[in-house]
């Protein structure tokens, strides 16, 4: 009796989610809530797919997504709808995935990519360099080395773009 | 995680502030009269002790560039 009932054990919790995972997908959309200190960027905004770069690494975030808390790194948001993708450039923040498909990104400094002054990129870019291997002390040098980080990521973006 | 400007003795809020001034530079022109607006934003920090607040002290921001140009 005993050897049946171990065996139907594993059977029934299997089933149970089952259950379980498949009422939870059939929610669908993604939930974008996109805040900055000074602006609401968007709230409540239907998308199927985001893409943001963690310090963790690169995600691309669905419906029913598990719930996580990630710290953005300075990079490229790009919310994906069937009307196409919005693309913003963020200069770090959290992005919260909540387990109801709702997803909260705060930023400190969010545009779209085509407010990006290419020219002013490049030359802000070697300027942080130059700061960067001659500063005299470590915390400007290390200040610098955030700048260069950003404007090599904001770079790769633009060019990104153009392709 | 450790990262290399928390090793140098920074702490998020100067990182983030830096990031934040950095990506305002670049903005096209157009938008830079908007955006200036926000700029030297700081954050003001006192330490509690027995109920009274100690002297209060400015978060420094890390300057990266000649005075004239932020």
């Amino acid at each position: 009796m005993s050897f049946i009932t171990r065996a139907i054990k594993p059977a029934t919790r299997l089933a149970a989610r089952r259950f379980y995972a498949s009422e939870a997908a059939s929610s669908g959309k993604l939930i974008v809530n996109f805040a900055l200190p000074h602006e609401s960027v968007l709230k409540n905004h239907e998308v199927s797919q985001v893409d943001l770069s963690a310090v963790s690494g690169d995600l691309g975030i669905l419906a029913d997504h598990v719930p996580t808390i990630e710290q953005l790194k300075p990079g490229v948001i790009d919310l994906i709808s069937e009307s196409g993708s919005q693309k913003y450039f963020v200069s770090g923040g959290f992005a919260i995935m909540n387990p109801n498909s709702v997803l909260n990104i705060n930023a400190i400094e969010a545009f779209k990519i085509e407010d990006i002054d290419a020219q002013a990129v490049a030359t802000n870019l070697a300027e942080s360099q130059r700061l960067a291997s001659s500063a005299k002390d470590e915390i400007t040098k290390e200040a610098a080395a955030i700048e260069v980080e950003l404007y090599e990521a904001l770079q790769a973006a633009l060019s990104g773009k153009a392709k | 995680m450790s990262f290399a400007w928390r090793t140098a003795g920074m702490n998020y809020l100067q990182y983030s502030s830096i990031a934040a001034r950095a990506l305002r530079r670049v903005v096209k022109a157009d938008l830079q009269t908007e955006i200036a607006k926000r700029e030297g934003v700081a954050i003001k920090f006192a330490k509690w002790d027995n109920g009274k607040a100690g002297a209060l002290n400015n978060v420094p921001l890390i300057e990266t560039r000649p005075k004239a140009e932020n």
